[in-house]
């Protein structure tokens, strides 16, 4: 669908011709769709005259930020975000920054850690939105999924602008829920497969201590990135052990005693994909620590906010490890690559060179909630690899799952990847059938569900018919139905 | 309403029209109108929860859930509409699951504080909890307010400790939000291993925070899950007095953003006299006179692996915060020692609930706000008392620090003479003077009440707006609780 000379000009008069495009040639860049246009407001009152022309001329419209991926319908309005940048607070004393919607992670963090604090970082990385509801390998101390929202400002789908919680009463980003039920229930997410219907323009985020220093001390060049130090109070360190059971007995305790700043369990794969600079590098090193390791592990950085606060953490840490049979990889504990995975970790995200690197795409399943009950899940689901990783279909990461615990281990985020050349369509089809059959057996085993777009009728009515309630909502959120699902990671 | 349907709906022994018992129901403490209600059921299973909802929705008639035992103080479970059934759910008192490992607890909403933290206790678990809830106050009441709980690095999410709750909806389905939604039933994931622990979801919504704050407008409750804590093996508590408010804000917000302590309040010398004094009004005096306007109370704690050093490293990390501020941590205050504030504090108020000793009724004013308006605010309450003819230093502050620091709770109570007309209309007056005035200085009500929540809602119209949208969706006859919130 393509809009009229009159429409356009219409949407072109909100923002002016030099941020408005539908040029043939242009529009490829942005994914595979054929958009009906591409529109990039600056700020909430253009936002919400473009959505209320959307909802004039009956045109569906989807917004994107940074846009890590995407799934859109042909023929919709893209708002493409990247003028609001902008950090608008950052509040010391309350512990919370107020951002725009292409305010990246890795921006709002280095001005944070100039103040002596930090953000949940997602693991889609830093290079995308912070402001972004998801799960990242901090969440151990800061929190994850949709809780670290305070008030958003939203442009509903009909074009109203909504202010949540303090916002709305008292001009305050300070929370987001009230007065009364909060908007905080459907104001959750920018990631598929469900999102928020509308525009989130700006919003609050939780921000914590970051004990570190206020920026690291960075030597080298691209690629070979290494810390001329340790920071103080601050330890990196891979633990493995004898059997997942005991792993997980190491990681309740790490969350009970609140030691951990980052814990990531993972296998030597993720390790070995974050100490290297390519595939090559990533293969040898993935088996020199598989001969190092006894069995699953994880990685955790311990953060000191003082020296005897450091030391209690390592003592404690020992304890437990030692309890459980666990035993440091060696390599890890040299202080250089230490530096690197420290930094790698808390900088960037420890799951990003594993994504995309090794076989040009992956098929992930994602799981957010108890995590003893997902690592259950995914022992089997990493099983199910090894034909493929045999047949030579997969990347050999050793049949491995990562995730950890959130909140001191109150919650728990666990995924499984596949990683595989896109252009082997053997290996597509068997990843897929993989993944297929891993989620069915979630769903009849009562793990979990995977939930997607266009999913069976029989998921949403073992979820309480939850996808009964969400429809209702969104078709009085969107009289005009012009805010489509399926949305982009921001 | 016909009683013979009601009856026949729900069962005779369930079901109470005896005046006297209707009219405890019909006021609370508040200032909330007078209004008795038709007819009294008290539900013992889920299903006559669904039996009740059919028969409200079948018949049009109102219903006002009810969790916790009297004095009622809100005003949100006294009928604003005649023809009313209370639902009264303190007879579901299942303790339902502790589970140690996952640190998380359910119960029905008739398990009070005094009832749950015993079973918390024996599990190695404890819960955080309000300051000094009355001993009748339901747990799940509490946690469906958002009241602010005494632990503030614990509360992640202004939502906790809410984990998950099993949900009636004013339509009369049933629904599990978090990850109790599904797949299955709660039976099927005990069996695989899964407890009702993770809030979010399923899907985009999180629609427990729906129900919180709802003052029973959308639903009826009838179990919720909720976050526990690791019981300490060793606490150290201390207290801090100081006439500077700031230099004690200061001092709370390191020790938050550090997440060096467990219990963490500000209290004015008024409320803590009223809590520590014996009820001798000569005895209330002499301790308010001891002790310093402002009293920060925080406890450091240790946990299975040597706690002395963990406390230790704590004491002294603290110890060199207090010294930069010119502030010292200590362990009594006007003779109340930090140890019996931690006993007190850590359990649910003894009878006579302590609002109530002074004078015999409290009206609480009570918003969310933030550090750079915090003392302006206290200052305009000052004031405002005072012009009303109400002593200043005998209104109560209780300061909560709240969502590991990003905002603070603060309360004002006011304590009145129910019997004396003229103490209670001032008190009534001064409540709607001073919630317009802390409105206009920045003062955000999440969690409005009776006669002001009109004009408190009223400022934020947009929002309005969507909350109307969902209770036409979840309550589309409006049988639940008319008349509160904005319904």
């Amino acid at each position: 669908m393509t809009l009229s000379k009159e429409v356009y000009a219409e949407f072109e008069d909100v923002v002016g011709p030099e941020f408005i495009c539908n040029d043939p040639a242009i529009m490829p860049s942005y994914y595979a769709t054929e958009f009906a246009a591409v529109i990039l407001p600056e700020n909430t009152a253009q936002v919400q005259a473009i959505v209320k022309l959307c909802n004039k001329h009956k045109v569906s419209f989807r917004p994107v930020c940074t846009g890590w991926t995407g799934k859109f319908q042909a023929g919709v309005v893209l708002l493409d975000l990247r003028r609001m940048n902008r950090i608008i607070e950052i509040n010391e004393k309350n512990m919370y920054a107020v951002v725009e919607p292409y305010v990246i992670t890795a921006q709002l963090q280095a001005e944070l850690m100039k103040r002596g604090l930090h953000l949940n970082v997602k693991g889609a990385g830093t290079n995308c939105s912070a402001m972004l509801r998801g799960h990242g390998h901090l969440d151990q101390s800061t929190g994850g999924d949709d809780r670290n929202h305070l008030a958003i400002e939203w442009v509903t789908p009909a074009g109203n602008i909504v202010r949540s919680g303090s916002l709305g009463s008292s001009d305050e980003w300070f929370c987001g829920d009230g007065p009364g039920p909060s908007l905080r229930s459907i104001l959750t997410s920018a990631t598929p497969p469900g999102v928020t219907p509308g525009v989130f323009t700006r919003a609050a985020m939780k921000i914590y201590h970051w004990p570190g220093p206020t920026k690291f001390p960075i030597v080298g060049n691209s690629p070979n990135y290494a810390l001329s130090e340790i920071p103080a109070n601050f330890m990196t360190r891979y633990y493995s052990f004898p059997t997942m059971e005991k792993m997980w007995q190491a990681e309740l305790k790490i969350g009970e005693s609140e030691i951990s700043f980052e814990l990531m369990g993972f296998n030597v794969a993720m390790v070995a994909a974050n100490i290297t600079t390519s595939n090559e590098e990533e293969e040898a090193a993935f088996k020199r620590l598989s001969k190092e390791v006894q069995g699953p592990g994880f990685l955790i950085i311990l953060a000191g906010n003082s020296a005897a606060d450091f030391e209690y953490k390592k003592r404690v840490l020992n304890h437990i490890v030692n309890a459980a049979g666990g035993k440091s990889l060696a390599s890890l504990e040299d202080p250089r690559t230490e530096g690197i995975l420290m930094c790698q970790c808390i900088r960037i995200s420890a799951s990003i060179r594993e994504t995309f690197r090794p076989g040009g795409a992956f098929s992930s399943i994602p799981v957010m909630g108890q995590r003893d009950l997902t690592i259950k899940w995914a022992i089997g689901a990493g099983k199910a690899k090894e034909p493929l990783i045999e047949k030579g279909l997969i990347v050999d990461d050793g049949g491995a799952s990562f995730g950890w615990g959130v909140e001191q281990g109150h919650l728990g985020k666990t995924e499984i990847f596949c990683k595989f050349d896109p252009q082997n369509a053997v290996a597509k089809q068997a990843v897929q059938a993989w993944h297929d059959e891993q989620s069915a057996r979630a769903f009849k085993e009562r793990y979990f569900a995977l939930l997607s777009p266009g999913q069976p009728e029989e998921i949403g009515k073992a979820l309480s018919n939850y996808h009964v309630w969400w429809n209702k909502l969104q078709k009085e959120l969107d009289p005009n139905r012009v805010s489509p699902e399926g949305g982009a990671l921001v | 309403m016909e009683q013979a349907a009601l009856v026949n709906a729900i069962g005779s022994g369930r079901v109470s029209h005896d005046p006297a018992e209707l009219e405890s129901y019909s006021s609370d403490v508040s200032f909330a109108n007078r209004v008795r209600p038709a007819s009294l059921v008290k539900p013992r299973t889920t299903d006559e929860v669904h039996r009740i909802l059919k028969f409200a929705n079948e018949t049009k008639t109102p219903l006002v859930p009810v969790s916790s035992g009297a004095p009622h103080f809100r005003g949100d479970t006294v009928p604003s509409v005649g023809g009313a059934l209370i639902v009264d759910m303190s007879g579901m008192k299942k303790i339902l699951m502790v589970d140690r490992d996952r640190r998380v607890a359910m119960c029905e909403p008739g398990v009070t504080f005094g009832e749950l933290i015993p079973a918390a206790q024996k599990a190695g678990l404890r819960l955080n909890m309000p300051l000094l809830p009355r001993a009748s106050k339901s747990v799940i009441g509490s946690i469906l307010e958002r009241e602010p709980v005494v632990m503030p690095k614990y509360q992640w999410d202004i939502s906790d400790p809410l984990a998950c709750a099993e949900i009636i909806f004013g339509t009369g389905d049933e629904f599990r939000t978090g990850q109790a939604a599904g797949p299955g039933t709660v039976a099927e994931q005990r069996a695989v291993g899964g407890v009702q622990k993770a809030p979010y979801g399923p899907g985009t919504a999180s629609l427990h925070r729906l129900i919180q704050g709802a003052q029973g407008t959308l639903g009826i409750v009838t179990w919720v899950s909720m976050r526990c804590e690791i019981l300490p093996s060793l606490e150290e508590p201390f207290v801090v007095g100081s006439c500077d408010l700031d230099q004690l804000l200061e001092l709370t917000h390191w020790l938050i953003r550090q997440r060096m302590v467990n219990e963490c309040f500000i209290l004015n010398n008024a409320n803590l006299a009223t809590i520590f004094a014996n009820p001798a009004a000569a005895d209330y005096r002499s301790l308010k006179a001891a002790l310093p306007t402002w009293t920060l109370f925080y406890t450091v704690a240790g946990g299975e692996y040597f706690p002395e050093e963990r406390v230790g490293s704590q004491i002294k990390d603290i110890t060199e915060i207090a010294q930069r501020l010119g502030i010292e941590a200590v362990r009594t205050v006007g003779g109340i020692s930090a140890n019996e504030i931690m006993k007190t504090v850590q359990q649910p108020c003894a009878n006579p609930y302590w609002k109530l000793r002074p004078r015999g009724a409290s009206q609480d004013i009570f918003f969310m706000t933030i550090r750079e308006k915090l003392e302006g605010q206290i200052a305009g309450m000052a004031a405002q008392a005072d012009r009303s003819g109400y002593a200043a230093a005998d209104v109560g502050v209780y300061i909560q620090p709240a969502v590991q620091g990003t905002s603070f709770h603060c309360e004002f109570n006011l304590f009145y003479d129910p019997g004396n007309a003229k103490e209670r209309n001032r008190v009534r007056e001064l409540t709607s003077s001073a919630t317009k005035s802390l409105l206009a200085g920045g003062a955000f009500f999440s969690r409005p009440y009776g006669d002001d929540a009109r004009m408190i809602l009223n400022r934020d119209a947009a929002s309005v707006e969507v909350l109307h949208t969902f209770k036409k969706i979840f309550d589309p006859n409006n049988v639940m609780n008319p008349g509160k919130v904005c319904f």
